[in-house]
């Protein structure tokens, strides 16, 4: 009897850390555990736009596996974009340079083994230069809008051609976009160049060709954090993730310098971007150029080997597996951090270059 | 035996008026376009899937302008052309549309469905159909297994080493065929799509 109440107990106690996950408790780097984690466990580096969400995805997979009384299984680890650097990431592990951005983590995938890195965060798809022996893992529907301080000078709306002239410099004052508004410069910022959300947003208010940041473009903001007191300005102008910012006003993800801060994600081209009544990614904004799908990177030679460590990195990734399983945990934790779930059989689904 | 007859002879008269009616049935309409989208979904339907409908009395007839074709090995491949739709596959959204139709027929009790408009749903990973003399789309088919998607050159390319049955799929057929033979996440075989969108 007492047996099966401290079962039941156990059982409890395990839902509850599951729900809590799920429910969208911030989770610390990987730095800060009593130990590193195993040299078989997956572990990942790379994106800032989806550190948070492989953090929380990285708790609750490791509960999933305690709670079926799986203790060999490899778990998951995601070392955020910042942080002390360098980073071992896992016993026996080379020491490396902590990847900032999706870029870094997709440079530090392909010169290291699965002994240092198993997987790149990324936000952006793959491009020229990339490594056709990446495999881009579809984890989840973002979209990136333009915010600004709340109750500053920018405009509720700017369409595709402002947002280019302002990043080319050649629209400079809010004058320029409407008379209506105050005869003040305008402010442009941009993540640092490593990061997928800089290059998704250039490419994308350049209808497709990358737009080149002109000189009265400021760069090297930390991505996705108005907490930054350069962007506490009322003419300055950000690209930032709407899932992101969708966590961190609705769902609590935030904390330390990963907030929203004074900012607010504005219109382009009149579509909002977030559905304040769903608290999600307003569909008709990620159905947009705007749109973009985020991703996980992975070695394709590790992704077929048809072994081990194929076997966890699908059980984690792939189709059918924690993440992609739609209405489970890992699906559950993906809406919490403000990501659109990918429908079955896409999430899991790959794409390289 | 003279019913069974009756039975066979009603439903070879519905594939023959359903085949003539449905040409050409699937095509959307489509805003002009210098260049008009192009490309084509393959089904590829698993010998053992085939095996599994014949023992159920289950068949599926592609309707023009599909294309059928037949390899002992692989089973029956149709190639259903593509014929409009803006869908982005690497970015997971908008429609591809398919031209012909597919006609399911139970010899077992001699009901049938048939379905126009199919598209490829890229938002919902679905191969859908609007079933004649309706106007909402049933999801028949979902992609799964390993899915591959590129983009190459403006040709952008899916396949799937799985197709399944959609729930919602499995309960339209059932019903109206009157059998249990289908089933959601009942393995059909495999897909492959290239699209070009219009320019």
């Amino acid at each position: 009897m007492r047996k099966t109440a401290a079962k039941l107990l156990a059982i409890a106690a395990i839902a509850t850390s599951v729900a809590t996950v799920a429910a969208g408790t911030a989770v610390a780097d990987p730095s800060t555990l009593p130990t590193l984690p195993a040299a078989q466990d997956i572990v990942g580096v790379g994106s800032d736009t989806t550190q948070s969400v492989l953090n929380g995805l990285s708790v609750g997979y490791n509960a999933a596996l305690t709670a079926a009384g799986n203790t060999t299984s490899p778990r998951l680890y995601s070392w955020d974009a910042t942080g002390s650097s360098p980073i071992t990431t896992k016993t026996g592990a080379t020491s490396i340079a902590r990847p900032n951005g999706s870029g870094a983590g997709i440079t530090a995938l392909g010169a290291n083994t699965s002994a240092t890195v198993d997987f790149a965060r990324s936000s952006r798809a793959p491009q020229t230069g990339d490594l056709t022996t990446d495999l881009f893992v579809a984890l989840a529907k973002d979209a990136v809008s333009w915010a600004a301080k709340n109750g500053g000078n920018a405009p509720a709306d700017l369409t595709t051609a402002q947002l280019k002239g302002i990043y080319e410099c050649t629209i400079t004052n809010w004058q320029q976009i409407s008379p209506s508004l105050a005869n003040a410069t305008i402010k442009p910022f941009l993540p640092q160049t490593s990061s997928g959300t800089r290059t998704f947003f250039l490419k994308t208010i350049g209808s497709g060709t990358p737009v080149v940041p002109g000189t009265c473009v400021t760069s090297g903001t930390q991505e996705n954090q108005g907490s930054d007191p350069a962007l506490n300005d009322i003419n300055a102008v950000v690209p930032y993730s709407v899932a992101h910012y969708v966590g961190q006003v609705y769902y609590g993800q935030g904390s330390g310098s990963d907030v929203q801060g004074p900012l607010t994600v504005r219109s382009v081209n009149t579509i909002a971007p977030v559905d304040t009544v769903n608290k999600t990614i307003a569909s008709g904004f990620a159905s947009t150029t705007y749109g973009r799908v985020v991703y996980n990177v992975v070695r394709s030679a590790d992704w077929n080997a048809g072994d081990a460590h194929a076997t966890a990195l699908r059980a984690i990734f792939g189709v059918g597996g924690f993440i992609c399983t739609n209405g489970g945990a890992g699906s559950t934790i993906v809406k919490n951090y403000g990501f659109l779930a990918l429908p079955n059989g896409a999430c899991g689904s790959t794409i390289h270059i | 035996m003279s019913r069974t007859r009756a039975r066979l002879a009603a439903t070879s008269a519905a594939v023959v008026l359903a085949v003539t009616g449905m040409s050409g049935a699937a095509v959307a309409d489509a805003a002009p376009a210098a260049t008009a989208a192009t490309g084509s979904a393959v089904v590829t339907s698993s010998t053992t899937f085939l095996k599994d409908q014949a023992l159920n009395g289950i068949v599926v007839i592609p309707l023009p302008t599909a294309d059928p074709a037949y390899d002992s090995t692989t089973g029956i491949t149709t190639t259903f052309p593509v014929t409009g739709g803006s869908g982005d596959l690497p970015a997971y959204y908008g429609d591809i549309d398919l031209g012909g139709g597919l006609l399911f027929i139970n010899l077992f009790t001699g009901k049938s469905a048939t379905f126009k408009q199919l598209h490829f749903s890229v938002g919902n990973w679905q191969i859908t159909g609007v079933p004649v003399g309706g106007t909402s789309p049933v999801a028949l088919l979902d992609p799964a297994g390993d899915s591959q998607v590129s983009r190459a050159n403006g040709v952008q390319t899916l396949t799937s080493t799985d197709l399944q049955v959609d729930p919602a799929g499995a309960q339209y057929l059932d019903t109206k065929l009157k059998t249990s033979f289908f089933k959601g996440g009942q393995s059909v075989g495999s897909l492959a799509i290239n699209f070009t969108p219009a320019s």
